[in-house]
């Protein structure tokens, strides 16, 4: 059984159509990356995936380890183990890192009937994750993404994950935006959380984070469909030759 | 008396013929009785009355619900001074308050008080003391109180007003020149019908510093009257309040510059929701000569449902040329974009507005230890 499978998912935003029907099937311990021009659904996808509000699906499914995953609230969602990474993480001034990790960590060990840890656990735990996404110490005590640069903004959603240990991470262009010491940092993250228990969608416009994340599969999502479907090879063909030799 | 409606001048003629209290004796209570014979009690239409229906709180003062105490509950410092205003020392500090910038004698609600005064404290903070533990008052055994704080030259103190029931409770500081006060109130959520009235007066290089979080209550009034008194006086007010059910919350607030190079700092967040009202009034008023002042006043408030209100509003009154000053005042929604952030990481929905909320209050209670003290950290 695949850890997620997507089954002729059509999407709609305001009545305008924008998935078309789309199959993927990921399983544990895969990496799946998910590229394809501007307007293409990527992003929809990954937002469809999390269940965020303001998406129509009309036609289709998605399955996490077997279970239906449409009906359910964003919470649930990642309460069974789906993560996303926003394209454009957003800022909660005056709630700090540390609330809103605790927050959701004392939420998913309840879901699974586990006493939430002791504050020092929690502490001693998020302070690992912030070394290796190299946050300064103060960054527990700091509001949720108040301020920070484009590059603290992705390395904290790869860090919220590195946290959470979700089974299935859906990353929406962590890559973009990065500086070549940040997307070294968060490809590093993305590799310590890589495991034979969980998988990895990667949405990305180019293939540079693929040099250091490699993936098992490559799709191409044009037209609110998946194109086209390879290895890695298809990655560095694209980065060549652009998207336009997939009309063909 | 439920039900009927009671105007300030059916109230003014109870007190005269019940007669004025007879607790602290040596208070002047002259000008406050003349304003009462003058029936110059707000009527229910009265624009500083206008979001609060004045005859509420008059018919809490004439069913006089509030359940006898026995004493004060104050915790201080041993250098810090504290006497009852039944004690003739209480009428010496009185009097060296020195002058009244505010005219208290002037305010109707300030009358009130003092005809019907049952309880007080003056508090004097001894000139240079730095003293680590804060003043705390808990209650004042009675719904008419009074608190009278004197910070001496360059002395410091907290100040911690806790959460307490009264019908009135009126507190007077004066910052002395040099002198600094941290002063933290919190308004727990009730059921009663209360005002306060803050009135301060910040002497040459005095710091005053109010954090204040109020939860409403089913009809409060706090107003506060801040002056900045001597030279290069610092005021800071922050206040933070979330209101649900069908509470009341009228903050009127008047900040006044009478000399020059003082700074001022407003900051206020609110959060209204179920069926509850909020209001700021916040005023500035820059005195001729008050040249070189700094001030500003900023209110960020939510809606958390369709059927709160909130009504908030600056007013500027600026008559000195070379001066900074700044206003602004928002009303929006609750980010929804940031609440399925919090739900995308598995936090419910109600837990994700709460966090969300007190991370906006906390914007205005930024200092953690006040923060800490006012509830907002868990």
């Amino acid at each position: 059984m695949s850890l997620l499978r997507v089954e002729d998912l059509h999407v709609e935003v305001d009545g305008k159509p924008i998935l078309a029907g789309i199959d993927l099937a990921v399983d544990a311990g895969e990496v799946h990356a998910i590229m394809g021009p501007n307007g293409s659904g990527k992003s929809t996808l990954a937002n469809v995936l999390a269940g965020r509000p303001g998406y129509d699906v009309i036609r289709g499914s998605v399955t996490v380890d077997g279970e239906d995953v449409g009906t359910l609230s964003p919470e649930e969602r990642s309460l069974r183990g789906l993560f996303l990474a926003f394209q454009y993480p957003i800022e909660i001034p005056g709630v700090s890192n540390m609330e809103f990790l605790k927050a959701a960590v004392d939420a998913h060990a309840l879901a699974r009937g586990e006493e939430p840890p002791s504050a020092v656990d929690f502490v001693k735990r998020a302070r690992v994750a912030a070394m290796r996404l190299q946050f300064d110490p103060d960054f527990l005590k700091r509001g949720v993404n108040d301020g920070f640069s484009g590059g603290e903004k992705k390395r904290n959603e790869i860090l919220q994950m590195l946290i959470l240990e979700p089974r299935l991470a859906v990353l929406d262009e962590t890559d973009s935006g990065l500086d070549i010491d940040a997307l070294q940092i968060v490809a590093d993250g993305i590799n310590a959380f890589r495991a034979n228990s969980n998988a990895v969608v990667l949405v990305t416009h180019y293939q540079r984070l693929l040099n250091y994340v490699v993936p098992d599969h490559v799709h191409v999502l044009a037209g609110g469909r998946i194109v086209h479907s390879g290895d890695r090879g298809l990655a560095l063909e694209l980065e060549e030759r652009g998207y336009g030799w997939l009309d063909d | 008396m439920a039900g009927s409606t009671t105007d300030g001048t059916a109230l003014a003629e109870m007190i005269l013929a019940q007669g004025h209290s007879s607790y602290a004796p040596w208070l002047d209570r002259g000008p406050h009785l003349d304003l009462v014979e003058r029936r110059a009690l707000p009527e229910v239409r009265a624009e500083a009355w206008r979001h609060t229906n004045v005859a509420r709180w008059y018919q809490a003062i004439l069913e006089g619900s509030e359940p006898a105490r026995e004493a004060h509950r104050i915790e201080n410092p041993a250098e810090v001074e504290v006497v009852d205003f039944a004690d003739p020392r209480a009428a010496e500090l009185q009097e060296q308050r020195g002058e009244e910038t505010y005219r208290l004698t002037a305010q109707p609600i300030a009358a009130l008080n003092a005809l019907l005064l049952g309880a007080g404290i003056a508090i004097r903070v001894p000139a240079g003391c730095a003293a680590r533990e804060p003043v705390r008052i808990f209650d004042l055994p009675a719904a008419y109180q009074r608190v009278l704080v004197i910070i001496e030259p360059d002395a410091r103190i907290e100040l911690i007003e806790e959460p307490s029931t009264y019908t009135h409770r009126l507190v007077e500081v004066v910052v002395r020149p040099g002198g600094q006060l941290v002063h933290r109130r919190l308004q727990a959520a009730s059921s009663h019908r209360e005002c306060s009235l803050l009135a301060i007066r910040a002497e040459a290089r005095a710091c005053y510093e109010l954090s204040q979080l109020s939860l409403g209550s089913d009809l409060r009034r706090n107003d506060i009257i801040a002056t900045l008194a001597g030279n290069a006086a610092n005021v800071s007010l922050r206040g933070a309040w979330r209101l649900d059910e069908s509470r009341h919350l009228d903050n009127q607030i008047a900040v006044h510059h009478q000399a020059p190079g003082g700074t001022s700092r407003q900051t206020y967040r609110g959060v209204a929701a179920g069926r509850s009202r909020a209001v700021l009034n916040g005023r500035i008023e820059i005195a001729p000569g008050a040249q070189q002042s700094d001030a500003t006043l900023n209110t960020k408030n939510l809606l958390a449902s369709d059927t709160a209100e909130i009504y908030a509003k600056p007013e500027l009154e600026i008559y000195a040329n070379d001066v900074k000053c700044s206003h602004g005042a928002t009303v929006g929604a609750i980010d929804a974009e940031a609440v399925n952030y919090f739900r995308t990481r598995g936090i419910d929905e109600h837990t994700a507005r709460a966090l969300f909320v007190r991370g906006f209050l906390r914007e205005a209670i930024d200092d953690p230890d006040t923060a800490q003290t006012l509830g907002l950290i868990q």
